[in-house]
């Protein structure tokens, strides 16, 4: 048994550091912020090594496969999850300084999940992973549920029980699909099928593939996202809105390129016309949004179909650019939250009218989130440049001609709403002028999203070479 | 020369951006020493600047009542922003680095025109495997061929002294350093446009060079509209930035490489296969559609006007001389591609000439100074679509060249007067400035001089040159002949009212709270640099009758030959001699009765504009909007979609989502019963809604399998 545990090694780190966390809180309960630098600190620890514990290698059976493809996701849910945390720690200490651990202590599983679901092929231990990963979240979800200025409504419980109400629903449409799936072919391997399935297999396949949907949010499944966005506290959803998407594209790439490659024929379509819908509806729908969370919510229905065409690419190049395109969006993404979230942090509220004066109040706060936006939006110099121009290569390549065409039509709208919130803080009709106050931690994180984004947009290099290395785990050849 | 190593190529448009860089860094220390608890720490480098800028200071302090005088250091402050004295700090450096290092760019830029003599016609630099993995290889490589040569002496030349001048001009900005950081950068993206070797370097800095203008043109984006401008500009540039990226990728189907001179040199390969003939005029087209964008063309001009809201060096550099002019430099690099199909380039030869008579006639009315300089760009940029469309490359060029020395001059100008008036950029509170700002008017004669085609000088060539070849071509090209020379003495009317209404009749400002000075020497010399180059840049191309031979024509054959070949078999077009003479002659007639009545109609005043408002106010409203263009797309494109996307806030987004409920915290809290009611009825809607399109699909491929 020993001899395939050291592949578990970084994912076992995790759920030790889980339970140390809720044991430190049950014995010695600690207010302040000594939990959560810990937590960070600690899974700072774990991305470290991932690049020296060298465990790669196949469990009995090919349950579970550790190769460049999970070692690239577990680093990028590590950095999703550090950041999240590092995120949360300044929010955590002021508004619930009495039950912090059991915060990070649930997003680590999730993050264990999301680590293991990389690895997983087969359809047990794949929705088993699924599971732990959103379990967690839905209660995340409304961990804030007192918080928010009190002229709104309370919105956090309401975005929890949505959300898990309709993952649930979506967890039934994914295993009443597998339950076909797997009682027509006789296996749980997730490359069971082979060529020419059975109508019945297809069913099952394509009521998968709706479960997928909904995880990464892409239309017509997308409709939890802007109001989950809206609703739930601001620095979990930056972690809500890219770690189980990134974990939703891998688990699609997973299922789709590497275990029903053969039966493209029946998936593509599908595929291609969430992809479409995705971009049409999530960037249409973010033209009119006045609450800067739902704006984003939209957006990111919009960023996940430029995913999925990449994704439908069906090539190790369209693959490798997905994951890139993913993990620029991760690091984008969670720099516009956590903005967002110190702009709101006194008086709470996200709408655009919040962030006015924001660049004249915090210059870096601004000039950070112009530098994110930009990065959605696709500019040079920004590591969304090369993300949204690679996508559109690769899927152009791959003789996608209309959704390309389609595609770029919709940046220049995407462009549009993106310099409207950037706008928003320029104006100098704010009612206040001091300066933000954003806690240490949060500023670390806003940094640490910044170097990242304009790094990569200076110098992608070396992510498009790990995502091209990750992506020969599941797309072999070129 | 050693072709082996060309390297240093790389530091042409590397010198920019470390010069960006290191504005930036300078900005960054000084906003950090002016907060307030550091305050005391910096005291030691404002000490610099109180030695260098003492009298600024005491100028902005008040400058509302001040009399500034001529004094050379009274500009700070002047632009509007309401704010108390600013020390520069360290940010006083800023200029000083980053005219060195245009300079420097400047100085390669002659090492490599005096490199390209003789037999070589490019310089290129060792390509760059910038991203290699296998199964996706991106090279890149600087190219510094005859045509890129050109660009790069006008960019870096004429950004030099548009650099010095802004130093002077922008001196006493709270941003002083920001700014230069921003002009360096633009000047980066700008270069790699020319300079890269392939499309998508072109493609970086095509983009990049609108994120730089859409900066500057929000530069002073507490006032509110720069903003806005700002914002406009860059999505109009994004459609056509969309436009040519499919037209890149078209191109990258049909070469297989995005290798420039690799397309450049297969165009006529193709041509034998009429599908993809087809697909290159489709790729032209795409091509020509990311032109028309960024070098304000029909139907995506109407954000030049307003890009006006930037830093007046910002419209001199960015939006007259260099940035507008891609769309030119990227006709001519793919010239082949256009010359391949004769309907195209007729097209793109209407476009300019029906944009040129648009915008020139637009110009007429126009009150703000910074305005008609603006829809006169549009307007000449016009003039060289229209040389384009006669596939008369070097003619356009020869244009580009000579408007970015007049325009910039113009710009600078314009934006000296605007300085020494106290921010006013409307014409009819002007007047009579020549005595006050004689550097300024001097020089301002010699770029109007240039712009309305007075013979002799520079436009006077390059804008007949044009109009030969049109005429030269005959057939429906005599009808944009005869729109550019209609646009040729609107050209001369409405630079002649110009200024007119600017230095001479009477001064019609206030004087007890007017002082108009003129600039310091900082901004006034490179006026006068600009000016001789004005007036003498017609050099460059004379016309053969003359007796000489075209120098620019002559230098640019290497990268025009591809294309030149391919429009011989459709037939040349020569003048005779003596229609030549008779062009010119034409030309220069008309530009100097136009410059007459513009004169004689302003000189006096405002009247005529008055007079014209009065008596056909239709017409004045028609010009004043530019046909009603951009209000027609207000009306017909922005409306419309504002109320689709109103419509599609309120009812669907309601209906499936409880979006409005919850923005509407005061209702929702009053009745927060009805709210949770509400919502949870929502979560049966998704369960139904999700299941529902879960069907859907399942069923529609079991039907397509049974």
């Amino acid at each position: 048994m020993s001899a395939w545990l050291h592949l578990f090694t970084l994912e076992l780190a995790v759920v030790a550091i889980a339970l140390l966390v809720l044991l430190w809180d049950a014995f010695a309960p600690a207010a302040g912020r000594a939990v959560g630098w810990t937590t960070a600190l600690l899974l700072g620890g774990v991305f470290a090594a991932s690049f020296f514990v060298d465990g790669r290698g196949t469990v009995p059976h090919g349950v579970f496969v550790r190769d460049e493809w999970v070692v690239f996701h577990e680093r990028l849910f590590l950095a999703a999850g550090i950041l999240g945390v590092l995120g949360s720690i300044d929010w955590l200490a002021t508004r619930t300084p009495k039950r912090q651990a059991e915060y990070y202590a649930l997003l680590l599983f999730s993050l264990a999940g999301m680590m293991l679901l990389a690895g997983a092929r087969d359809w047990i231990l794949l929705v088993t992973c699924f599971e732990l990963m959103s379990m967690p979240l839905y209660v995340l979800c409304a961990y804030g549920k007192q918080d928010g200025p009190a002229s709104e409504p309370k919105l956090a419980a309401e975005a929890g029980l949505k959300l898990f109400i309709t993952g649930a629903a979506s967890s039934g449409l994914t295993l009443f699909g597998l339950a076909l799936v797997v009682g027509m072919t006789g296996t749980t391997h997730v490359g069971g099928i082979g060529a020419n399935p059975a109508p019945l297999t297809i069913v099952g396949m394509l009521f998968v593939l709706a479960g997928f949907g909904f995880k990464v949010g892409a239309v017509p499944f997308h409709m939890w996202v802007p109001d989950t966005y809206q609703g739930a506290p601001t620095p979990f959803v930056a972690f809500l809105s890219v770690a189980p998407k990134a974990a939703g594209l891998a688990t699609l790439a997973i299922v789709l390129l590497g275990g029903w490659s053969a039966d493209s024929s029946v998936w593509l379509p599908v595929l291609l016309v969430l992809a479409g819908a995705s971009m049409v509806v999530g960037n249409l729908f973010a033209l009119p949004q006045t609450d800067a969370r739902r704006l984003l919510g939209f957006s990111g229905v919009a960023q996940i179909g430029y995913a999925l065409l990449a994704l439908g690419a069906m090539s190790r190049g369209g693959l490798a650019m997905t994951l890139f395109f993913v993990a620029t969006y991760v690091f984008t993404n969670l720099g516009v939250f956590f903005v967002l979230h110190a702009a709101a942090e006194e008086g709470g509220g996200h709408s655009l009218a919040r962030i006015a004066g924001l660049s004249r109040r915090s210059p870096w706060l601004g000039g950070a989130l112009l530098v994110f936006l930009l990065s959605l939006a696709g500019i040079p110099f920004v590591a969304g440049f090369w993300a949204k121009l690679f996508v559109f290569m690769e899927a152009w390549n791959a003789g996608l001609v209309g959704l390309v065409v389609l595609g770029v039509a919709l940046a220049v709208i995407g462009l549009y709403y993106y310099l409207t919130v950037a706008r928003s803080t320029y104006m100098a009709d704010g009612d206040r002028t001091t300066p933000v106050p954003t806690g240490f931690a949060l500023r670390a994180a806003i940094l640490v999203c910044l170097i990242f984004v304009v790094g990569l947009g200076l110098w992608p290099r070396p992510l498009v070479e790990a995502a091209d290395r990750a992506a020969a785990g599941i797309v072999s050849g070129r | 020369m050693n072709l082996t190593d060309q390297t240093w190529l790389w530091a042409i448009p590397a010198l920019p951006l470390a010069g960006s860089a290191l504005c930036g860094i300078l900005h960054y220390l000084t906003i950090k020493a002016r907060m307030p608890k550091r305050a005391h720490g910096a005291h030691g480098h404002d000490d610099h600047g109180h030695d260098a800028h003492g009298h600024g200071h005491a100028a902005h302090a008040d400058h509302a009542a001040s009399d500034h005088g001529a004094g050379d250091h009274a500009h700070g402050g002047d632009h509007g922003h309401g704010h108390a004295k600013v020390e520069p700090g360290l940010s006083a450096f800023a200029p000083w680095i980053a005219v060195l290092a245009m300079a420097g760019a400047f100085a390669l830029a002659i090492k490599g025109f005096l490199g390209l003599q003789g037999e070589t016609h490019a310089l290129e630099s060792p390509a760059w495997d910038w991203i290699d993995t296998g199964t996706f290889r991106i090279d890149l490589a600087i190219v510094l061929d005859r045509l890129s040569s050109v660009m790069t002496l006008v960019i870096t030349g004429v950004g030099t002294l548009i650099h010095i001048y802004a130093a002077g001009y922008m001196k006493g900005d709270k941003h002083y350093a920001k700014f230069f950081a921003y002009l360096n950068l633009f000047v980066f993206a700008m270069l790699m446009l020319v300079l890269s070797s392939n499309l998508l370097g072109l493609f970086v800095g095509w983009e990049g060079v609108g994120l730089c203008s859409y900066f500057l043109i929000g530069f002073w984006y507490e006032k509110g509209w720069p903003a806005e401008a700002g914002q406009k500009a860059f999505v109009m540039n994004r459609i056509g930035d969309a436009s040519f990226l499919i037209g890149s990728f078209l191109l990258v189907k049909l070469f297989g490489t995005l290798d420039l001179s690799d397309i450049v040199a297969g165009v006529s390969g193709l041509l034998g296969d009429p599908e993809k003939k087809y697909e290159l005029l489709l790729a032209g087209l795409f091509l020509f559609g990311g032109a028309c964008g960024k070098s304000a063309q029909l139907p995506l001009f109407t954000w030049l006007p307003d890009a006006m809201a930037g830093p007046t060096p910002v419209s001199a550099l960015i939006h007259a001389a260099t940035m507008v002019t891609a769309g030119i430099y990227l006709t001519v690099r793919l010239n082949p591609v256009y010359a391949a199909s004769p309907d195209l380039l007729f097209f793109i030869g209407a476009v300019g000439a029906v944009t040129a008579l648009i915008a020139g006639s637009t110009a007429l009315v126009q009150r703000d100074i910074k305005r008609v300089l603006a829809y006169s760009t549009v307007s000449q940029l016009g003039y060289m679509f229209l040389g384009l469309g006669t596939g008369a490359w070097a003619a356009a060029i020869f244009h580009l060249v000579t408007h970015a020395f007049f325009k910039a001059l113009l710009f600078l100008g314009a934006g000296s007067v605007i300085h020494g008036m106290h921010e006013e950029q409307d014409m009819h509170k002007m007047g009579g400035l020549k005595k006050h700002m004689p550097a300024t008017y001097f020089t301002f004669l010699a770029g109007a001089a240039a712009l309305s085609g007075l013979p002799l000088l520079s436009g006077y060539f390059s804008k007949d040159e044009i109009l030969a070849h049109t005429f030269a071509h005959g057939g429906a090209y005599r009808i944009l002949w005869g729109i550019g020379i209609a646009t040729a003495a609107m050209t001369a009317f409405y630079t002649w009212r110009m200024v007119a209404l600017t230095f001479f009749g009477k001064e019609r400002f206030d004087p007890h709270h007017v002082h108009p000075h003129e600039s310091p020497s900082v901004m006034t010399v490179p006026l006068m640099v600009l000016a001789v180059l004005s007036v003498f840049g017609g050099l460059l191309g004379l016309p053969p009758v003359l007796g000489s031979t075209h120098a620019l024509e002559h230098w640019l054959e290497p990268v025009t030959a591809a294309g030149n070949a391919l429009l011989a078999e459709h037939g040349t077009h020569a003048l005779d001699h003596g229609t030549e003479w008779m062009l010119l002659g034409l030309g220069a007639v008309i530009a100097l009765v136009f410059m007459g009545l513009g004169i004689r109609a302003y000189v006096g005043g405002t009247a005529r504009d008055e007079k014209v408002a009065s008596s056909a106010p239709g017409l004045a409203r028609f010009l004043q909007g530019a046909w009603g263009i951009d209000a027609a797309y207000t009306a017909y494109v922005v409306r419309p979609m504002q109320l689709l996307f109103f419509v599609v806030a309120i009812v669907i987004d309601q209906f499936t989502i409880d979006g409005m409920v919850n923005g509407a915290g005061a209702v929702a809290r009053t009745c927060g019963d009805r709210v949770r009611r509400m919502t949870s009825g929502n979560i049966a809607t998704y369960g139904l809604w999700m299941g529902a399109a879960a069907a859907l699909i399942a069923f529609l491929f079991l039907k397509r399998i049974g």
